[in-house]
């Protein structure tokens, strides 16, 4: 047992048939062939079931992917942008988006119960909006400042151990805070009912959902290419080091990324509960993991690609366990869902670890 | 000036922390568990620790300009005072803040405060007396955690043995007492009936007798230590006197659970299925370095498949039906076919992951967790392992008739277990394997140049790390005799890897000691329960920051761990031409191979 597994030395390494052949490639490809398969006959099957869904179905499923994928997105720019920065991921991310949802919970729900919500909407979201970037941006900021920056130069799984730690401790100190049940975040009117886009009806949330989001991320991304702010910012990414040199101050340039990811979180989180209407102490960490997976899969580090990933897992969750699974008979093929965006996780990980707009493979080491 | 800036930022700390201790209702959920008499409450404590904490780490004498400034006793002990002074404040100003502007509003926000926790934190006086008696209990901790800290050693110790003995005993109340009336001794000069706390006079006792304790350790403690480690006159056996220390240990282990009750002996045996996930876990993250955040999986899997190979039935709602697949095996045939699953699974999931960095590896491995957890419950799967409903019927593990299901019973299997799985990776550590594992972890590109076949040795780690792992699924399916999805979520691998790092990456008795800490004080303490994560969550961050190599380090781990430290201890220790410095971490880490 001790002898067989070292490598012998290089005088005698003969390898044997059983060694030569590269097993890793073999175990990828078979398994793509098979998961090609699946899709493929998922599809064909589902789409010709007696009972198959309409046209009209599949393009709610859609419509609300692209609504989810919107929110994912927007969680996404986050790990998306701490990663390029500290190359570090930010696992306690999901527990700052979701404490600007509880946070402005409380704000909507007052606001709710006096009428102020439907007297003015404009007036009260924006308020409630300002509330929760200012609490996602503090967590994200203490969180930053407490628990990552004396770990700086630990060695690359001790930050990681403390984000994950992070993320227990801020979740449990909101149960502590205010209570294990989940609470209704309440709609104002105008946002109840559906419009209708091209011949589909949409649910007006969702409309809001899509504009806001496009909108900050659009921000965010000249705020990135143009301010001086982000030019250090990219400049840190670059090379921490030189650009210390070059006079940036890097703790700064670093808290500000934390800021700003923690911003589009809250964003993110008064959005979710707007389309949602449900916030609970542990709703940070299925979106969190999925806004990673949405970061990975669009290329994590750049903000395009957070975007895209955040899409494009959107409309896949949305659509795919239906499309890929009701074809086997599987019964409620969205009871897996989940289970989805990990499978995704994986695979994308495994074939293309760069993302689709992945520039170069993140080092593997 | 900049000392006094600092000494109020850290009273401004500690206040916020009294104040988050209050507010997650730790503080009212411990008003009335007594430690000694019927005052002095770990709920009271809640109110001090903080500024108790933040006076003995003021107490670090400052570097300026390169020179270490002394300060005076008297002026040391004002530093302390004012930060306590400064923190009880905040915790004052909460008080009245909260009395003025209506408990019942704030309640309507923070459900833990309400008018008990206000009456508590305010002693049950007027809220204006109340802040203020707050203010000195503060100021008073913040000196006295000073002072302590200014203590000579040869009194420190013993003093903080003795008070640290009378709050672990007092924070025991439901065992220690329990334990006594198994053994037919009397309790009631120790534990009060009326409070559940320790009596003055048992407190002082206990005191007196750890703090006695302490200072024989500080005389002879270093020969004993001596004698113990030093082998015997003949080569081949063992130093008589540790042998006989090991048998007391062994004999101990074996009357544990008899002498303590079924209550206790439950709660044992469930420490002993997380110590061993432990174990498996420490062999891919502590020997290996691979962080898996998916350990779940393996947990699962031993569970499943021993249930599913020893004959367990699905759960319906009109009965039980035979699963899809199944066997009925005896539980000790089954045991070796259930390891081989788990290292083929671990084989099978690590094979297309292990080129991933670390960070990536321990999402990935996150996810598969995720997904098994998922489709154990999925309706999908229904058929096979019984979906949301899940199975019953698991064996008992009976050999000759002797059932494992009692808790008392139990505990000898899994101690069985848990010894063996010691034994294992106590070996492996030791062999050529896991020496290729240090090499690996230490560095890969290095280990890989020096022709360790990291992807080989990589997926060997998640072979055994799993086949051990799914022991402590197997275990925890006899424990319980059936199975619910409900008991595998992504807490279970949270739980084990806290367990892992609070005890020390690499560390055999750390992990026995993670799981004591991690897993049996939650599990004795109805109190504690609640705060369970939260704690968890705390003490994976502050092992993190301020302690990296974990409770009982692994030696090797810890030298990795604080390399810089030791690079800088050393050029220091040049430079003052004093050689002690040079030597960055105390032998005495040495306790796993």
């Amino acid at each position: 047992m001790s002898e067989s597994g070292v490598a012998p030395r290089v005088a005698d390494v003969r390898l044997s048939a059983f060694e030569r052949i590269p097993w890793r490639r073999l175990i990828l490809i078979v398994l793509a062939v098979v998961m090609g398969t699946v899709v493929v006959v998922g599809t064909y099957k589902t789409l010709t079931l007696d009972d198959a869904f309409s046209l009209e179905g599949w393009k709610n499923l859609v419509v609300q992917g692209i609504a989810q994928g919107a929110i994912l997105a927007m969680i996404a720019l986050g790990y998306s942008l701490v990663y390029g920065i500290l190359r570090m991921i930010n696992f306690a991310h999901g527990e700052v988006f979701m404490a600007g949802a509880f946070i402005s919970f409380f704000f909507i729900d007052a606001y709710a119960r006096s009428g102020f919500l439907n007297q003015s909407p404009i007036l009260a979201l924006s308020i409630v909006l300002v509330v929760a970037i200012v609490s996602s941006l503090s967590i994200a900021v203490l969180l930053e400042r407490l628990a990552y920056r004396p770990l700086r130069n630990a060695p690359r799984l001790v930050p990681l151990i403390t984000a994950i730690g992070a993320s227990l401790f801020i979740q449990n100190a909101f149960r502590g805070f205010f209570g294990a049940q989940p609470r209704g975040y309440p709609q104002p009117d105008v946002l109840q009912g559906t419009i209708s886009i091209l011949g589909v009806d949409v649910r007006r949330v969702y409309v809001l959902v899509f504009i806001v989001a496009v909108v900050s991320m659009l921000v965010l991304r000249a705020f990135v290419a143009r301010s001086r702010t982000g030019r250090s910012m990219r400049a840190v990414a670059e090379d921490r080091e030189i650009a210390s040199l070059m006079g940036i101050n890097v703790d700064r340039t670093v808290r500000t990324t934390f800021a700003l990811g923690g911003a589009l979180a809250g964003i993110a989180a008064v959005l979710y509960g707007l389309a949602f209407q449900q916030v609970v102490f542990t709703m940070g960490f299925r979106p969190g993991i999925a806004a990673f997976t949405a970061a990975v899969l669009g290329g994590i580090g750049s903000i395009s690609g957070a975007a895209l990933g955040g899409f494009t897992l959107g409309i896949l969750q949305a659509v795919g366990p239906q499309l890929f699974l009701s074809g086997f008979g599987i019964p409620s093929p969205n009871s897996v869902r989940d289970a989805f965006v990990f499978l995704v996780l994986v695979i994308v990980l495994i074939y293309r670890p760069g993302g689709l707009l992945g520039v170069s493979d993140p080092e593997k080491v | 000036m900049s000392r006094l800036r600092a000494t109020v930022t850290a009273g401004a700390l500690a206040g916020c922390v009294s104040i988050f201790l209050a507010l997650v209702g730790l503080t009212d959920r411990f008003a009335d568990l007594y430690f000694v008499g019927d005052q002095a409450s770990f709920g009271r404590l809640m109110l001090v620790i903080a500024p108790f904490t933040v006076g003995a780490i003021l107490a670090k004498p400052r570097v300026e300009g390169g020179e270490i400034r002394e300060r005076t006793a008297g002026a040391a002990i004002g530093i302390g005072a004012l930060a306590g002074a400064v923190a009880g404040l905040l915790l004052g100003a909460f008080a009245v803040f909260v009395s003025a502007f209506g408990v019942e509003r704030i309640n309507a926000v923070f459900v833990n405060v309400t008018p008990s926790m206000l009456e508590f934190i305010t002693f049950g006086q007027p809220v204006v007396v109340g802040a203020l008696i707050l203010v000195a209990a503060s100021t008073v901790a913040g000196a006295v955690g000073l002072g302590y800290r200014l203590l000579p050693v040869a009194v420190r110790k013993p003093v903080g043995s003795a008070v640290i003995t009378v709050l672990v005993l007092g924070f025991l109340q439901r065992i220690v007492p329990i334990t006594l009336d198994q053994l037919d001794l009397e309790r009631n000069w120790l534990y009060s009936r009326s409070t559940g706390g320790l009596t003055w006079f048992g407190a002082g006792v206990v005191a007196a007798g750890a703090a006695g304790l302490s200072i024989f350790k500080q005389r002879k403690g270093a020969d004993i230590r001596r004698r113990l480690s030093s082998r015997g006159t003949d080569d081949a056996g063992m130093n008589p006197l540790r042998a006989i220390l090991l048998l007391i240990v062994f004999v101990i282990l074996l009357a544990v659970p008899y002498v303590t009750g079924k209550v206790i002996s439950e709660v044992l045996g469930t420490v002993l299925v997380f110590a061993l996930l432990g174990l498996g876990l420490n062999i891919v993250v502590g020997y290996a370095g691979l962080l898996d955040l998916g350990y779940v999986f393996f947990f699962a899997v031993g569970a499943y498949a021993t249930a599913l190979l020893t004959g367990a039935t699905l759960n319906t709602f009109t009965g039980s039906s035979p699963p899809a697949l199944s066997a009925d095996l005896n539980f000790y045939l089954a045991i070796p076919i259930v390891m081989l699953i788990a290292a083929g699974a671990g084989v099978l999931i690590g094979a297309p992951v292990l080129r991933l960095r670390g960070d990536y590896l321990a999402l990935v491995t996150l996810g598969l967790g995720e997904m098994i957890t998922v489709l154990i419950a999925s309706p999908w799967l229904v058929p096979v392992v019984g979906g949301p409903n899940g199975m019953r019927g698991v064996s008992d593990a009976s050999m000759f008739g002797f059932g494992f299901r009692d808790p008392q019973h139990f505990y000898y299997l899994a101690l069985a277990f848990v010894l063996f799985a010691m034994f294992v990776s106590w070996r492996l550590a030791a062999s050529r394997i896991g020496r290729a594992w240090t090499a690996m972890r230490e560095d890969e590109q290095i280990a890989e140049a020096m022709g360790v076949s990291t992807t080989r040795f990589k997926l060997l780690a998640f072979a055994i790390g799993g086949a051990i792992g799914s022991l402590g699924g197997a275990l925890f399916a006899v424990k319980i005799g059936s199975l619910t999805p409900a008991s595998f979520n992504v807490f279970v691998s949270i739980q084990v890897l806290g367990i892992v790092i609070l005890g020390g990456l690499g560390s055999l008795p750390g992990v026995v000691v993670g799981a004591a800490v991690l897993v049996g004080l939650p599990g004795l303490l109805r109190e504690f329960e609640e705060y369970r994560l939260l704690f968890y969550g705390a003490a994976l961050v502050l092992v993190m920051l301020l302690r990296p190599e974990g409770l009982i380090p692994n030696i090797r781990r810890s030298r990795e761990l604080h390399e810089e430290d030791a690079a800088q201890d050393k050029w220091a220790g040049e430079l003052a031409g004093d050689e002690h410095a040079a030597v960055g971490v105390s032998p005495e880490g040495e306790s796993a191979g």
